[in-house]
């Protein structure tokens, strides 16, 4: 394994510990709108959603700055994780569309803690899919050159 | 664009070179192991720097490390 690519996979895997941690948090609580009440769960969710872009930095950012550890090849394999990275954007805010409008549309309104999950979630979709977008990148050279 | 393939003798120039490994052919051009193995098994084309960067660790010319066929 490449360094880069060992690190996108360790990128990936801790952040979706964090990213179900975070949904387990808010499954436990039963309802979002605790998020504007509860100040210790605001803070467990920030500790956790800030979690997911900071494991990123600390294993990819980190890992480009050393010369030794990335070559050619793999800065052409990065260039191509955002095609991966919009993809998944762009499914979670159509599943965050749908979702919503369907659970909200008799009452006509919804919650306003929303808009903060929708960029909570987007942050962190974003940054697990660009792991995602480097390991794919990885199989598909490896398999098809 | 017609088929066209560019094929390398590397694996064979290592071996040629006191059998010279693959991480120190890599220490030696500035790239990872792994791009190595990707260039011996064909699935990689290195840019222009790289090849003259192989063929000089070698001390060849870049013709006796990369051969274009169509």
């Amino acid at each position: 394994m490449a360094p880069l690519q060992k690190r996108a996979l360790y990128a990936l895997l801790i952040g979706l510990v964090l990213a179900i941690a975070l949904l387990v948090v808010f499954i436990s609580q039963g309802d979002v709108t605790i998020f504007d009440k509860d100040q210790g769960f605001r803070l467990i969710v920030y500790g956790l959603w800030i979690g997911v872009p900071v494991i990123y930095l600390i294993l990819i950012n980190l890992t480009l700055r050393k010369p030794t550890q990335i070559d050619e090849r793999d800065r052409l394999i990065i260039e191509k994780a955002p095609k991966t990275q919009l993809l998944a954007v762009l499914l979670s805010l159509a599943a965050w569309i749908i979702v919503l409008t369907e659970v909200y549309w008799d009452r006509g309104q919804m919650p306003l803690i929303f808009l903060t999950l929708i960029f909570i979630s987007t942050l962190i979709v974003s940054t697990l899919a660009q792991s995602l977008g480097i390991l794919i990148g990885y199989w598909r050279a490896n398999r098809y050159g | 664009m017609a088929n066209a393939r560019i094929n390398n003798r590397i694996r064979r120039l290592r071996f040629d070179h006191d059998e010279m490994t693959q991480e120190e052919l890599a220490s030696r051009v500035g790239c990872t192991r792994q791009t190595i193995i990707a260039l011996e098994q064909g699935k990689y084309v290195p840019s222009i720097e790289l090849a003259f960067k192989i063929a000089k660790a070698f001390g060849v010319t870049l013709e006796e490390v990369f051969q274009y066929e169509e």
